[in-house]
């Protein structure tokens, strides 16, 4: 509505713009009849809707809402911890990304086919973060054996301090350094992570089974890992998937 | 509920629609005649039907609407009093550590979230609801006007404000005088060129006359108006709702998503869905602060902020550079990105007891005036074998006095310094509790180095080292980066928003500059074999104009038929019958 028009250098959290009023108006369509009667009842049906609706849809934005008010500058999207699971006819096309490990290495989501990935959104200063690592490290080496794969993403720190981080909580699986949002990005496409840290877990095909926002539970997550793992391994299913491609073409 | 139509009993029957719109009513009523000192007897006496029907009537009227429209600008009140949590929450949360007593009474009151308060919803719903209830009959009037012919000829013009006559005779070069139903029909033909809607009546008898009306426009405008603000309502309550605002702050090479989890906070709109965030990326490649190095008098002052970015506009849209200034943000898609604030990030490394690097990377300050003071925070909570945490200041270019002590002089990095405090400890993160990045939480932390202890405090300047006491490790300044602070606002109630209040400014200018009139023209056979033309004009509502439209008419008949004005019976103007027109 206006934009912030200042010249001088501000406190970089402190955007002052003047609140738009907020409005938890919804029903823009007017009463129809003109008579009395009808009037009354549409203006209460009207006063009804517009409180089921600032009730109803505050409750879905709680967290974010919650978070916004707090002003703690603790400078992230926390996660409330909420699970979803995607079933295998409603999950995303299959994720198609790249990026480069901290130690150089160039990781293509081609590479992944056939093998469970866990994908986690972190960086060291990031308060939850540093909670669930522990938990990460171990179901890393206890799934290794079936050809789960962890990736760390950080979307935020330079090497030396994801190292520092990695050798604080002996963390042995790789994260990309993504302090420009490429690999994000991209991600964004097919399941967005909503906070910090995030949590996902593709299947064979690759595609997102499940995203889990904030602090993973162990449990949950095992289950998780393990539902993905139950599932058919496709005969090489990228291919099959192009070959069927070219066919139609 | 009863059906009938004419609640003769209720009080308050008073309806919006302004005396106009009902022609032959008395215009007795003015607003202020309203009945509402009638005694409660008679509210008791109503039944549930009727006294909803007494509350539509005392909301949709227009006193209700202007109350509340004022209602609502007090209520905004409290809004520029009191910290606001949609503009800075963390300066509420700071208000409530200061005011434990009032803050929350203050909070229950909802006075930091003053414009969705229950009580400014309120208001606002209240003013939505009266809004389309007076919109919606006057309307209905105003079509129903529209359609129905002028009203019925006065017998006696003389009773109008403006009235005269002409007498057409022998056009002399063997002209006959017309008869008095074609004058009445040349007549009507000229009141239309005045862009009067016309209705000849009589037309078969001894005195035909045309009656004649304009200035539907007024209504028109005003009815525009008034569903203008309708939908200028609706269009703020749409961004509320969908929209949201988050901000990041982004040091130069570095970049942001716009995904939720790329912000630093976020404020959603009541109905907000994350999944719905335009996947856009941004790099801030450079950025570039001018002051003003020539004028003495404002010396050091900014001239000019410059943010070249790469935007990419979605994942598979290639990347193409732009350039961001206070004031002039990046649009991508219906999102805004602002440019709101910037200052130093140092580059500093960190290492731990151990000798490992326990932290490396910039770390934005946060400037405190204009000579760009900043206080920073520094921590690194992977050292070993202690976590540790430095605060104090950045200056761009220090000087110090007398005292030894320094203080920023000028904003640009001549003399950059790091002033800091060492602690080391527990910094308060591996519990999982959200921290500010901008405070150092000292409560379990031990401090190393101050001006108050042996060691002092610690000064660096860029590419300096400092081994901390006791062998915990050692901070180095490397280098000095700038970071940009960034709002990022999608409000989709913008447009609706800004078209909204446009028509609603054209509803109010045609409704403030259209004249209501009315003229009738009545033509009769004179004695001599003439005809007279008799009119009338009658202003609805205060018309100073009414005297030069009378004046225009004559002239435009007598030039029509080539007669000089012969007897211009002009009154002076009086006072309107009608009541003025309220809006």
């Amino acid at each position: 509505m206006s934009a912030p028009a200042r010249t001088n250098p501000n406190p970089p959290h402190a955007p002052r713009t003047p609140p738009a009023p907020h409005t938890p108006l919804q029903n823009a369509s007017a009463p129809g009849s003109p008579r009395p009667r009808t009037r009354a009842s549409t203006l209460v049906a009207l006063l009804v809707t517009a409180t089921l609706l600032i009730t109803g849809c505050s409750a879905q934005n709680n967290s974010l809402a919650e978070q916004a008010n707090a002003g703690d500058n603790k400078n992230y999207i926390a996660g409330d911890g909420s699970v979803a699971e995607y079933a295998p006819d409603t999950r995303s096309e299959p994720v198609d990304v790249k990026g480069e490990l901290y130690d150089g290495t160039t990781v293509d989501s081609d590479q992944w086919v056939g093998n469970v990935v866990v994908l986690n959104v972190w960086y060291a200063a990031c308060a939850p973060c540093r909670v669930e690592a522990p938990m990460l490290q171990t179901l890393s080496t206890s799934f290794a054996p079936e050809g789960v794969r962890f990736y760390g993403i950080n979307v935020r720190d330079e090497k030396p301090t994801a190292e520092a981080f990695e050798r604080n909580f002996g963390i042995t699986y790789p994260s990309f350094g993504d302090r420009d949002g490429k690999l994000l990005l991209s991600l964004t496409s097919y399941v967005p992570p909503q906070a910090v840290p995030t949590t996902l877990v593709l299947d064979r095909q690759g595609r997102v089974s499940a995203r889990i926002l904030g602090i993973a539970d162990e449990s949950t997550l095992k289950t998780l890992i393990a539902d993905a793992l139950a599932e058919d391994n496709p005969v090489t299913p990228l291919p099959s998937t192009t070959a069927r491609t070219d066919d139609a073409s | 509920m009863p059906a009938d139509p004419t609640p003769g009993q209720t009080p308050g029957q008073t309806t919006n629609q302004t005396l106009e719109d009902a022609p032959g009513q008395a215009p007795d009523q003015g607003l202020d005649s309203r009945p509402e000192q009638t005694p409660d007897i008679s509210v008791s006496s109503l039944s549930a039907g009727e006294m909803l029907r007494w509350v539509w009537r005392q909301l949709t009227s227009m006193r209700t609407a202007l109350q509340l429209l004022l209602l609502l600008a007090v209520a905004a009140v409290p809004g520029s009093l009191f910290p606001q949590r949609r503009a800075n929450p963390a300066v509420v949360t700071q208000y409530l550590k200061d005011n434990p007593d009032t803050g929350p009474w203050l909070d229950r009151l909802q006075m930091f979230d003053v414009f969705s308060s229950v009580w400014f919803s309120a208001i606002y719903l209240l003013l939505f609801t009266s809004l389309v209830g007076c919109v919606l009959p006057r309307t209905k009037a105003h079509l129903k006007a529209l359609r129905s012919a002028p009203p019925r000829t006065p017998r006696r013009f003389a009773r109008l404000p403006q009235h005269g006559s002409i007498v057409l005779n022998d056009g002399g070069a063997g002209m006959p005088a017309p008869d008095p139903a074609a004058a009445v029909k040349d007549a009507a033909a000229i009141l239309r060129k005045l862009r009067y809607r016309v209705d000849i009546r009589d037309a078969d008898t001894a005195t035909p006359s045309v009656g004649a009306e304009r200035g539907f426009m007024k209504e028109a405008g005003n009815l525009l108006f008034h569903t203008a603000l309708i939908g200028v309502l609706v269009s703020v309550a749409i961004g509320g709702m969908f929209g949201y605002r988050g901000q990041k702050l982004i040091v130069e090479g570095e970049g942001f998503t716009n995904a939720l989890i790329g912000y630093d906070s976020f404020s959603p709109g009541t109905n907000f869905n994350p999944d719905t965030l335009t996947p856009f990326a941004l790099t801030l490649d450079d950025f570039d602060v001018r002051f003003n190095r020539d004028e003495q008098s404002t010396y050091g002052q900014p001239l000019d902020f410059t943010a070249r970015m790469t935007v990419q506009e979605s994942p598979d849209q290639r990347a193409e550079d732009r350039v961001l200034k206070v004031n002039s943000p990046i649009g991508i898609g219906g999102t805004n990105v602002y440019l709101v604030g910037n200052g130093y990030a140092p580059v500093v490394e960190v290492r731990d007891g151990e000798g490992n690097i326990a932290f490396s990377g910039p770390v934005p300050s946060q400037p405190t005036d204009s000579a760009y003071t900043s206080t920073i925070v520094i921590k690194a909570p992977d050292a070993n074998p202690d976590q540790l945490g430095f605060v104090g200041f950045f200056l761009p270019t220090a000087v110090v006095n007398s005292e030894g002590l320094a203080f920023g002089s000028d904003p640009d990095p001549f003399n950059p310094r790091l002033n800091l405090n060492s602690y080391y400890g527990d910094l308060g993160l591996d519990d999982g509790t959200p921290r500010s990045v901008y405070q150092l939480d000292t409560t379990n932390l031990t401090q190393l180095n101050g001006r108050d202890l042996n060691a002092g405090g610690i000064v660096l300047e860029p590419g300096q080292t400092y081994e901390l006491p006791d062998g915990r490790g050692s901070i180095t300044f490397d280098s000095l980066k700038r970071f940009v602070a960034l709002d990022i606002t999608y409000d989709p109630g913008k447009i609706g928003a800004l078209i909204f209040s446009t028509l609603a400014l054209t509803g109010l200018i045609l409704s403030l500059i259209t004249a209501r009139r009315r003229v009738w023209i009545k033509a009769r056979a004179t004695p001599e074999g003439g005809t007279t033309l008799e009119y009338g004009l009658l202003a609805r509502g205060e018309d100073s104009g009414l005297r030069n439209e009378a004046i225009k008419l004559e002239q435009a008949l007598s030039s029509h038929w080539g007669v000089t004005p012969s007897k211009n019976e002009q009154k002076k103007p009086e006072p309107s019958p009608d009541t003025p027109q309220q809006m």
